[in-house]
């Protein structure tokens, strides 16, 4: 009878062990709600990226709610626009964190906005989940700026989009080793923190495998850019490094095609998004750059995450929607492991946030954790433009 | 270099006809429509939609989009001026509300997703897109080591074109002499019978009608459409051209046009990227200290 009741035990916590790895209802939670704030660039230069980051968390909201929740508690997720603007950024970050009592954000969409409402939730202390943002100094060292370049890390910040710091210096390698290009031409927006970080980049690596750079050439946003894509061209180099968003890099590559030239183009992040494919259409066919996510990998998690975005939205999902999904998985995850009290708000956000330096999950992305300066650590997706609004694979580098 | 000076006389083009719509209203009415760069993102979109999502062919969609840019017009008139003008409100107050008015279009075009209110008229929210391969007849030449796109070359001849159809309407017909003379004393013009409203309704759909065009011209040309074209491209830079070449002046709106896409490109050759939109602006500012009433010489006021 003794052994029968041990059996019936071990069974029993087996179950509720496996129950907690994943988000399910009927636990200490019933009946709360984990209120989360997402500040997302719905309009402005950066709308071709947050519509996407906001279908992916939708996506991923309604996963766990209609799975019961997280241990119970059904997440609460408002989705507020930016409009790609930093001031507005910081406001709606202020807003969510005294006024609407959320327990952690997500966002801002662009490293440019998230200077301004990072710093504000760490010193808030809510934690902030930047779901896109890839420049430099968004992690850890969020307060850095160039004025007062304060070093120390931010608790409360961590972000599970790849840095333009690992991303840009692995597509330039991985070109240099397919094709040895000799010379380059930069062409970059310097009128915003992710364009002119990934400019610095570019200029800090090329050197590295003796390309040439030609020229920098700067410039504004809201400009014609034909007479910069001009003057790149006539200097005939090997490649085109674009770093620039929204819009631009695939008006840069319909122009310098029309202007005959035959180079490489090569960019970050903001290439990375079907609409900057598709708005380039046959001029950006072969355009590099590295990605976080590759429509086709191989992840288990990632294919049950095409297929339900497919079946909610009937259309391909992209690294955004595929990093906004990751998002709320974290927090669901962490949400799940941090013993929230529904009653004191301070302390269920540091409760979140320490939770969250632990996260260990699988996701399109692969198997998610956080490195100890709370960046993302994984495999880059080195991808090339197909032409018709897609991508290709060109390589996979596993994260080191 | 020869590239380059091309590039300034598209893009100078595209600044003249969009700046003729700005300087016809300052002109007659002695205020600054700033809606007028909502009109000529407008046209573009909705000439897009016409062709992308509505199957239109692109010269029918030309046409409806120029159509209902000069609607515009009218509901500028109607929403933004006449009701201060019964109440004899200050310029200032007219400006603001064009400002409003601006403001709601770019909002209700960036809002436009598929299965929205707006669905019909934008479905792309805050995206950048172009017209699709083959849709407008778009050659590209290659002569002298210059490329030269059909779209382009296109912009110059019809912008010469319709500003000299205008020159030629307000300088020799009924309507262009019934214009001027509500520029010169819309109290006078009253009394001697002219209808004045219908004439400040007329001055709102020629120029809406241009600015709609030019958003055309420029979303073709410049393989850019979106809710920000005209907010970002020429609603600052339009001033700047009607203020060079003299404000309320139709041949200075046309000179000032091409003379900022000039300094703009020889700025970005001699002094670098980084100088051009600078330099473009402080020409402004040298010719507002140096010759106030602008290329052109005409007075500030009620001159078209």
């Amino acid at each position: 009878m003794k052994g029968a009741r041990l059996v019936s035990f071990l069974i029993g916590a087996v179950i509720v062990t496996a129950c907690g790895s994943t988000t399910t209802g009927g636990g200490a939670y019933s009946g709360k709600a984990i209120k989360l704030g997402a500040i997302l660039s719905i309009t402005g230069p950066g709308g071709v990226y947050g519509p996407q980051s906001r279908d992916g968390m939708k996506l991923a909201v309604k996963q766990i709610n209609a799975a019961g929740g997280v241990n119970g508690a059904t997440i609460q997720l408002t989705i507020n626009d930016d409009a790609s603007l930093k001031p507005q950024a910081a406001q709606l970050a202020q807003t969510l964190i005294q006024g609407e009592q959320d327990l952690a954000l997500l966002g801002p969409t662009l490293s440019n906005s998230a200077v301004a409402a990072h710093p504000l939730a760490e010193s808030l202390k809510t934690p902030i989940l930047a779901v896109s943002t890839t420049g430099i100094h968004i992690v850890p060292d969020c307060n850095w700026s160039v004025t007062s370049p304060d070093t120390t890390p931010c608790k409360f910040v961590f972000r599970d989009s790849l840095g333009e710091e690992t991303a840009i210096p692995d597509n330039i390698q991985s070109y240099v080793a397919d094709a040895h290009p000799k010379t380059g031409v930069l062409l970059v927006a310097s009128d915003d923190k992710f364009s002119s970080d990934g400019g610095q980049i570019v200029q800090s690596t090329v050197g590295k495998y003796s390309i040439n750079l030609l020229k920098v050439i700067k410039f504004l946003k809201a400009e014609d850019v034909t007479p910069y894509v001009t003057q790149a061209v006539q200097l005939n180099p090997d490649v085109i490094f674009i770093t620039s968003l929204g819009a631009i890099p695939s008006k840069i590559m319909i122009e310098a095609r029309k202007e005959n030239w035959k180079g490489q183009f090569l960019g970050g992040n903001g290439f990375n998004t079907s609409t900057v494919s598709g708005a380039a259409g046959a001029s950006g066919m072969g355009a590099r750059s590295a990605s976080a996510w590759y429509l086709g990998n191989t992840f288990p998690s990632n294919a049950e995450f095409v297929a339900a975005y497919k079946a909610q939205y009937n259309r391909d999902p992209d690294q955004f929607a595929a990093q906004g999904y990751t998002a709320i998985k974290i927090l669901a995850d962490a949400a799940q492991r941090a013993n929230l009290t529904f009653s004191n708000l301070a302390t269920d956000r540091d409760k979140l946030r320490a939770a969250m330096e632990s996260v260990s999950i699988q996701s399109p992305l692969g198997p998610f954790q956080f490195t100890s300066t709370h960046d993302v650590k994984q495999t880059v997706w080195i991808i090339a433009m197909n032409g018709a609004g897609g991508f290709t694979l060109v390589h996979e580098i596993k994260a080191s | 270099m020869a590239q380059q000076l091309l590039n300034a006389i598209f893009i100078g083009s595209i600044y003249a006809l969009f700046a003729v719509g700005y300087t016809l209203v300052f002109g007659i009415l002695d205020i600054l429509n700033l809606a007028h760069s909502a009109v000529f993102m407008l046209g573009a979109a909705l000439t897009y939609s016409l062709v992308v999502n509505h199957g239109q062919s692109f010269w029918v969609a030309c046409v409806l989009g120029v159509a209902a840019a000069a609607i515009m017009g009218l509901v500028i008139e109607h929403v933004c001026l006449r009701p201060l003008r019964r109440r004899r409100a200050p310029p200032i107050a007219a400006l603001i509300s064009t400002i409003g008015l601006a403001l709601i279009i770019v909002a209700a075009v960036e809002q436009g997703l598929p299965g929205t209110f707006f669905a019909w008229l934008w479905v792309d929210g805050a995206n950048s897109v172009s017209f699709p391969p083959g849709v407008v007849p778009n050659p590209t030449w290659y002569v002298a080591g210059l490329t030269l796109e059909a779209s382009k070359v296109a912009i110059i001849p019809i912008s010469i074109l319709l500003m000299l159809v205008l020159g030629y309407v307000m300088r020799y017909t009924q309507v262009g002499r019934g214009l001027r003379a509500v520029a010169e004393n819309p109290r006078a013009a009253q009394l001697m019978g002219l209808d004045v409203d219908r004439m400040i309704s007329l001055t709102l759909v020629i120029s809406s009608a241009l600015g709609g065009l030019a958003g055309i011209l420029f979303g073709v040309s410049m393989t850019d459409i979106s809710p920000y074209i005209g907010r970002d491209y020429v609603e600052v830079r339009g001033l700047a051209v009607i203020v060079l070449g003299g404000m309320g002046s139709i041949p200075g709106a046309v000179a000032g046009g091409y003379l900022l896409g000039l300094i703009e490109v020889i700025a970005l050759l001699v002094l670098g990227s980084n100088a051009r939109a600078g330099v473009a602006f402080a020409a402004l500012f040298l010719m507002l200290v140096l010759r106030p009433q602008g290329l052109f010489g005409v007075p500030l006021r009620g001159k078209v």
